[in-house]
């Protein structure tokens, strides 16, 4: 007979499994399944799409030698350094620190910036299409003062840029208040009394105080950025050519258009390592925490 | 003004320098909409922004009379609204035991969630693609061996799992329920044992424990939950691409972009406003969800 204490616990796992359940047959069972996947030659079609055979580490020595796929990375690097580490965080800082100030329009101005973040990302491609579009009549190239710029066509990688800072202003936002939140008044008054200047202040006491949000949200980020697929597809489909093909579209193009299932396999493992190398270090800064 | 607000004032220059950026920011924020709302209202909408003429309301109109609009809402809502069930009944079970359980396994539990929530959802649609095609065709024999043939098709467009409801229902919930679990093991320790244990005395089984007790306390942490699960799968656009095809099935998401893609006489009136309209209840939601929102950035610093 089981005792008090072992009961709880046996129902607390059962109380867990069906979490464990849904979340390994389908997150953690796919994701070491495309290691497998990736050491074969699985397509969609073909005699390959019925048997695939075992294939080793050939897709790897393709993949490294595919000049397609170092060019996606590259892609996916600016993508998130331009939009994520630095557009979205700066303009999510600057707006979180002026906020804090008693302005007139405040909730106006921060639902405003919120509003990019709640608009799913069909929708967002849309909006953004009808801005970049060419010709003199577009919203973009009027506002510019009857400029006839491409925007999507010429600079393509800088414009999904810009439109993804538009998406990510909010969430950098938001985690910047948290943080700045902690920076309470009366150690402000104590660094003034003690004559410090406004810059020294934001140098030496609140830069200091978020740098755990700054690094939270930059892990989140990165990771959610890396992540980021219909937003892009919708609007340009890692057009035009293959300019904006960021890592999730390459996958998506590799085994659904080419059919290469093996291929794109590889791709895949290739992201879910970056990705996980990130989360490990999230993990690690937590234990350091905890 | 305080001396405080002084000095958080002159860091980065007076009001009128906040006032003058944060216009700025706002706008870049706020333009984009414009064209979305303007045209949603227009009789002869295009994809330039103009001023609405004649004025109408037919674009909405449609919404509900021409094929696609009404379907593909109710599409999104069964699917999206059967996986925000799924998540809340899964993640409030789950965050239950996690935020009780001393066992050993708790904090590696804890940190594989973590390693979960940063899985990059496109590397993962092939493998899911083969994993649901597989199980697709154990359900579609176990179906044809009790129904007559012609309603095979029918019957497999709701508990299919390639191209049917019940599939889609399954991946949403999985892709969200990492982050309710982490909303409400956090919830749940906020809420002392106390609760548990005096209903212990009192005799509740474990059932009637969380019935009775546990879900009224755990509304608000559930609300957050489900907000976040609701708003992750509403505008997914991934898993629908991948995963439906028959056109009855179509949500959203897939049915503004394939609808968008037709070159060829594109109505952005009625796309426009398909798109409000998809974009508010994500808004809505958002505006309910926003004060949470950074527990789901942070969730793990209390471990």
């Amino acid at each position: 007979m089981l005792n008090y204490h072992d009961r709880t616990s046996w129902q607390l796992k059962l109380l867990l499994l069906p979490c464990v359940l849904l979340i390994g047959a389908l997150v953690v069972y796919p994701a070491v399944y495309s290691i497998y996947l990736s050491l074969t030659n699985a397509s969609l079609v073909g005699a390959a799409a019925t048997h695939p055979r075992f294939v080793g580490m050939r897709n790897y020595v393709r993949l490294f030698a595919d000049a397609g796929f170092w060019h996606s990375l590259v892609v996916t690097f600016w993508f998130v350094l331009g939009s994520a580490v630095i557009g979205q965080f700066v303009l999510g800082l600057v707006s979180a620190v002026l906020l804090r100030r008693p302005l007139r329009f405040k909730n106006l101005i921060s639902s405003i910036i919120l509003l990019p973040n709640a608009v799913p990302e069909v929708v967002a491609g849309f909006i953004w299409i009808s801005m970049l579009a060419g010709g003199e009549n577009s919203t973009l190239n009027r506002m510019l003062g009857g400029l006839s710029v491409q925007w999507l066509q010429q600079f393509p990688l800088a414009m999904i840029i810009v439109a993804n800072i538009w998406r990510g202003i909010a969430s950098a936002m938001i985690l910047m208040m948290a943080g700045l939140s902690a920076v309470t008044a009366d150690i402000y008054e104590a660094a003034r009394i003690d004559g410090a200047s406004p810059r020294q202040i934001f140098r030496f006491i609140t830069l200091p105080l978020i740098m755990p949000s700054i690094f939270l949200y930059m892990l989140v980020s990165t990771v959610a950025t890396i992540s980021i697929f219909g937003f892009v597809y919708a609007l340009t489909r890692g057009g035009p050519g293959n300019a904006t093909e960021i890592i999730g579209i390459y996958i998506y193009n590799q085994s659904f258009t080419a059919f290469q299932l093996g291929f794109g396999s590889a791709v895949a493992v290739v992201s879910l390592v970056i990705s996980m190398a990130i989360g490990l270090v999230y993990v690690r800064a937590l234990k350091v925490q905890v | 003004m305080s001396k405080s607000k002084v000095a958080v004032a002159t860091i980065f220059g007076g009001d009128a320098v906040a006032y003058v950026t944060l216009a700025l920011i706002s706008l870049f924020c706020g333009i984009p909409f414009v064209w979305l709302i303007l045209s949603s209202f227009d009789g002869n909408a295009s994809l330039f922004l103009r001023w609405p003429s004649p004025w109408t309301l037919n674009n909405y109109i449609g919404i509900f009379v021409r094929e696609g609009g009404a379907r593909w809402f109710f599409n999104s809502f069964v699917v999206v609204g059967a996986a925000t069930i799924i998540v809340l009944v899964f993640a409030g079970l789950g965050g239950y035991a996690l935020s009780r359980t001393n066992a050993w396994w708790k904090r590696p539990f804890l940190y594989s969630i973590i390693l979960v929530r940063v899985v990059p959802p496109p590397a993962l649609i092939v493998p899911l693609y083969n994993i649901l095609l597989t199980g697709n065709k154990a359900i579609e024999s176990f179906v044809r061996t009790f129904i007559h043939p012609e309603s095979v098709r029918p019957v497999m467009r709701v508990v299919g799992l390639v191209d049917g409801y019940f599939g889609l229902i399954l991946v949403f919930a999985a892709m969200q329920l990492p982050l309710a679990l982490w909303i409400m093991k956090t919830y749940f320790d906020t809420i002392p044992q106390d609760y548990d244990e005096a209903a212990l005395v009192d005799g509740a089984a474990l059932f009637q424990r969380i019935r009775f007790v546990l879900a009224p306390l755990a509304l608000p942490g559930l609300g957050a939950a489900g907000l976040f699960a609701f708003i992750g799968a509403w505008g997914d656009f991934l898993m629908p691409l991948i995963l439906l095809s028959s056109s009855e099935l179509q949500m959203l998401p897939l049915g503004l972009f394939r609808a968008f893609l037709r070159v060829q006489e594109i109505d952005y009136g009625f796309l426009s406003a398909l798109a409000l309209l998809y974009m508010l209840p994500s808004v809505v939601a958002f505006g309910f969800a926003r004060r949470f929102f950074v527990q789901t950035f942070s969730g793990g610093v209390k471990g």
